[in-house]
């Protein structure tokens, strides 16, 4: 009976016994399974533009940036087992760094990537030492905190146009010297690149060592002091690179919407890119993203048709998802994966 | 395996899936050509999209503004400038996160020909390039910031109002007012707040007045208790207060100044959305006397405004507000464009807008500055109950500021 | 000395603040101490119960409106309470039941935005209450006197609750070990509903008697939530002492702290916020029994 701590976040106590977070360690097939997939699913992705109108392209480049935002949450939530309401101010900054060189420095898109990447990570870094300290409700509390102020620094700064937003965002240019895209088909290209760039470290990530020590201490970081782990470490490098990942969507987000307002990093943002983890399954990749689609499509594409009823219908999806996908949209392939016997840590083969 | 692989291609059917229902939304043909302006819906009609908050905190400002674009098109048969409308709405919302997106599909999937609304300044900037590039024209209804885009184009217009234009006009007027007396100025600490209340210092110090003090309270509802900064104006000297609140601010400001400061001879004024539609009623008697800046009242003396305040009390059974006229007279600036547009394409009718001249609206007649906002007349109002109802009650046309 | 004259009126308005976010918030850290459920619709309760306000007096108070009106809202209160306890009873992962219950809240704005519209509303103070005394040589609102009187008769009643009465003893051991309050014969589950009704009863009504300050109108849900939010992590979550000295800060911090730091008013609540977890992470009156009791 504590705050919200790491074993709850993850464990589903509604199963009698202790259920195991990931199906089983595929072995070699199974992995490969996976690959083919997602080289599948990213062959789909990539054809988009050449048969999909501008519209429900802008729509997929939205959701990308958004999944890529949801990933560097679960990455914290659902792989460490710190819920946070903080990376939209990481994800915010690192929109506004891309703006603001596209604005006053180059069109590169590249540049404008690894700027906003960067200035995300020396922010995360430095409120990291700070919020990693804490843990369970302190922690998203914490992290609400960075939200606030950071939102409310946005609203406050010339720099940024104020609550205004940043608008006069030039397109993006690929090549140095480069002519600016214009047309959704191209930006999407870039921005899926990104998303896939970004969705690739984080797989890495999370299959290294490093993975593994992230899920030792949402397992159990008692445990794992008591080996001898240094946690703080740990936890402030995945802080570190979550606020780095939050960082990269943002520039996305830019390039896609060439307008940044202090909404973009807001706890409104902030509750349905948490929420997407829970649906999604956190500790899982693919099960957020495949969320944060659905999300975003009930949130722009029914809630402009609906008449204003947009919030009520993503309410009514998010209670029942509670009742019916007890472990999120991942438990849907899990469930039967799981039966094969409980291992401890890690189910690599299941992440996209 | 077999159970694997089951696993594996429910996973795999997703992403199908849901390209799949996006492509339900699609017309096709890929997203790699140009941009394609408003088709125009078949011949004799046009199609028009209609983009107001219709949930959230702005719901009851989307809703007078649906109402008076909806009015005009009563009033006129469901046509502008003889074209059939055929309307496609959508819920602009809280801000740029859902009125950009739903926005944006009004024009690029609905293929509207024009699109009236927004409340929000932020949505309204950023949806700039996508009305550019798509040359559908965007005729705010709203937002107010004070520069909407750096260059005016064909596809960029405004029947409503900049934040500085509505209480610029007050300057010289409280300065005549007040004489050699000082004036503390209040306003919510958001873009719009230091705009409103930044165009009345500006006219004010102009004319010569002298500002006491000036503070900007923390924005969107966080701000409940004045008595502080009430207190810092007692303290300074003033004579008056000239404040920007809207919404919920405006009702818990008219209402903590008339408890801790009625009776000590302070006069309050302010941006006309201080005492504006339903928080008027909200007010109360605390509103009682004060005097605000804006384009429009329902209490107008003249026939096209009586005709209109008729009109609307009939269909609605409530008095409109300047919401309700900026999207009236959005649809009016629409019908006089559609009738000298060569088509109903976007890009016709954004050089049509360009061509429409003098607009015969409820607040007066108006014409588009080079800007493509509104050179229009500003009113002094005073909150008093007239035949037992309280209202703005116009005083007099206010000089240009 | 000049300084605590020319503030004190501010001050008080603070601990007016603070009273009837106490009220509210102590609803919050209770179930969340007690039930283990982080209840996010709670604002929307405080939200309700403002537009109970709006319902009941609308057409104009009076004291046995005004009287009815606390009736009402503590019963659609209790009653919102117990569906959710209802609800979360099978809940237990903290992550999903901030997704249930953000459900229920992004619910429950859209419908009351349907029923009442999104114009501000205002409630008037019962009449009675309605007036101005002298206080330190300037006119002083009597309804927020009374609002300090109210939030500290809850405090002391809620303290005598739990700490002096067999109820109370109840709550505390179930919280302790449930098992063995259900083996001497309690149903512990009529004790975590009764619990949280109480807590969302005591919203409804803090949201309520906030509606002279604050208004009804869409967004306030979410402004109550956050403020409540903030209180109970500052505090301490389950604490009583900690709910009300965490709610007078953030009353104090958002009169006195903004009229001191206008410039920075914004950012003030969360700066010290963050502050206060940096320093105590457990909050500054961690309960005693529950929170930090282990499992």
């Amino acid at each position: 009976m504590s705050t919200i701590n790491n074993e709850k976040t993850t464990v589903d106590p509604g199963t009698k016994t202790p259920a195991p977070r990931h199906a089983v360690r595929g072995g070699g097939r199974r992995r490969w399974l996976g690959l083919l997939l997602a080289v599948v699913a990213l062959l789909v992705l990539a054809s988009v533009p050449l048969w999909l109108s501008p519209y429900p392209v802008t729509m997929l480049s939205r959701i990308l940036a958004f999944a890529l935002l949801v990933v560097s949450v679960d990455l914290l939530t659902g792989y460490t087992g710190l819920p946070t309401l903080g990376q939209v101010a990481y994800f915010g900054a690192g929109a506004y760094a891309a703006g603001l060189t596209g604005i006053y420095l180059t069109t590169n898109a590249f540049v404008q990537m690894v700027v906003g990447t960067l200035v995300a990570a020396a922010l995360a870094l430095v409120t990291g030492i700070v919020a990693v300290r804490t843990k369970g409700f302190v922690f998203l509390m914490v992290t609400l905190a960075i939200t606030e102020l950071a939102h409310k620094q946005a609203e406050a700064m010339a720099l940024t146009g104020g609550s205004n937003g940043l608008s006069g965002i030039p397109g993006i240019s690929i090549l140095p010297g480069g002519e600016p895209i214009a047309l959704v088909g191209y930006l999407y290209w870039w921005v899926l690149f990104v998303f896939a760039l970004g969705v690739a470290l984080s797989v890495i990530l999370v299959r290294s060592p490093m993975g593994r020590s992230m899920r030792g201490i949402r397992d159990g970081e008692e445990r794992m002091r008591a080996i001898g782990r240094r946690t703080f470490m740990v936890k402030l490098v995945a802080f570190t690179f979550a606020g780095s990942l939050a960082g990269m969507a943002g520039t996305a987000w830019t390039a896609q919407a060439r307008f940044v307002s202090p909404g973009d990093m807001a706890f409104a943002l902030a509750a349905i890119a948490l929420l997407s983890v829970v649906f999604g399954g956190a500790g899982t990749i693919w099960g957020p993203i495949v969320a944060a689609a659905i999300v975003i499509l009930i949130r722009d594409e029914i809630g402009a048709i609906a008449d204003g009823r947009g919030g009520m219908i993503l309410g009514f999806v998010f209670v029942l998802a509670v009742f019916l996908l007890p472990r999120g949209i991942a438990g849907l392939s899990r469930r039967r994966a799981a039966a094969v016997g409980p291992t401890p840590i890690a189910g690599e083969g299941d992440e996209l | 395996m077999s159970f694997l692989s089951a696993s594996f291609l429910r996973k795999a059917a997703v992403v199908p899936a849901l390209v799949g229902a996006m492509m339900l939304t699609a017309c096709g043909g890929g997203s790699l050509g140009g941009g394609s302006g408003g088709s125009g819906g078949t011949s004799g009609s046009v199609k028009i999209g209609l983009s107001v908050p219709k949930s959230g905190t702005y719901a009851a400002l989307g809703k007078d503004m649906e109402q008076g674009f909806k009015l005009y098109l009563t009033q006129n048969d469901n046509k502008l400038g003889g074209k059939t409308v055929q309307l496609v709405e959508t819920d602009e919302g809280n801000g740029p996160q859902t009125g950009i997106p739903a926005t944006e599909r009004l024009v690029t999937q609905d293929q509207v020909s024009a699109v009236v609304g927004l409340v929000n300044s932020a949505t309204a900037s950023g949806l700039a390039n996508t009305f550019n590039q798509n040359k559908v024209p965007l005729i705010v209804a709203n937002a107010g910031s004070d520069k909407l885009v750096d260059t005016p184009s064909d596809y960029i217009w405004r029947t409503s109002f900049t934040n500085g234009g509505v209480n610029a006009p007050m300057g010289a007027k409280v300065k005549e007012e007040i004489g050699s007396g000082s004036v503390y100025l209040l306003g919510s600490d958001y873009a719009a707040g230091k705009e409103q209340v930044g165009g009345f210092k500006k006219a004010f110090t102009a004319a010569g007045g002298k500002v006491a003090g000036e503070e900007y309270t923390p924005p969107f509802g966080a701000t409940t208790d004045w008595q502080p900064y009430l207190n810092n104006v007692r303290n300074s000297g003033a004579k008056a207060v000239y404040v920007f609140y809207a919404g919920s601010e405006a009702v818990g400001f008219v209402k903590q100044f008339k408890q801790f400061l009625g009776g000590t001879g302070i006069k309050l004024y302010g941006s006309g959305f201080l005492t504006e539609g339903s928080v008027l009623d909200a007010q109360g008697d605390a509103a009682n006397g004060v005097q605000t800046s804006l384009h429009y009242s329902d209490q107008l003396d003249n026939p096209k405004n009586k005709e209109f305040v008729k009109a609307y009390s009939d269909a609605y059974k409530t008095s409109p507000t300047v919401y309700s006229v900026q999207a009236y007279d959005a649809a009016n600036v629409l019908a006089e464009a559609l009738k000298k547009a060569d088509g109903t394409t976007g890009e016709a009718i954004g050089a049509a807008i360009g061509k429409v001249g003098q607009i015969d609206s409820p607040r007066g007649t108006w014409s588009f500055n080079a800007q493509h906002d509104p050179d229009q007349k500003y009113y002094l109002r005073e909150v008093r109950v007239v035949d037992g109802k309280r209202v703005n009650a116009v005083v007099e046309e206010l000089k240009a500021g | 000395m000049d300084w605590f004259v020319a503030n004190s009126v501010t001050m008080v308005n603070g601990i007016a603040l603070g009273a009837v976010l106490f009220i509210v918030a102590i609803g919050l850290s209770l179930v969340f101490g007690t039930m283990d459920v982080l209840n996010l619709a709670h604002g929307s309760i405080a939200l309700i119960g403002a537009y109970v306000g709006v319902a009941v007096l609308g057409g104009g108070a009076s004291s046995a409106l005004s009287f009815a009106a606390v009736l009402v809202a503590a019963l659609v209160g209790l009653l919102a309470g117990v569906l959710l306890a209802v609800l979360t009873t099978s809940v237990r992962d903290h992550l999903r039941q901030a997704m249930l219950t953000l459900g229920v809240a992004m619910i429950v704005g859209d419908l009351l935005l349907m029923v009442f519209g999104g114009d501000v509303k205002t409630v008037p103070p019962p009449p009675a209450l309605a007036g101005s005394v002298p206080f330190l040589g300037a006119p002083y609102p009597v309804y927020r006197l009374v609002l300090i009187g109210v939030g500290l008769v809850v405090g002391i009643g809620l303290w005598l609750l739990l700490e002096k009465t067999t109820i109370g003893a109840v709550v505390r051991a179930t919280v302790n070990d449930r098992g063995m309050v259900e083996a001497i014969g309690v149903r512990t589950r009529l004790v975590l509903a009764g619990v949280f009704g109480g807590g969302a009863a005591l919203a409804a009504v803090g949201g309520l008697i906030a509606s002279p300050l604050m208004g009804a109108q869409p967004g306030n849900d979410n402004l109550m939530l956050v403020y409540a939010l903030v209180i109970v992590v500052i505090g301490g979550l389950g604490s009583l002492k900690g709910a009300a000295v965490g709610a007078l800060l953030v009353g104090e911090v958002q009169t006195v702290g903004v009229a001191l730091l206008s410039g920075y008013a914004s950012f003030l609540m969360f700066a010290v916020m963050a502050a206060i977890l940096l320093i105590k992470p457990a909050g500054l009156l961690p309960s005693k029994h529950g929170h930090g009791g282990g499992h």
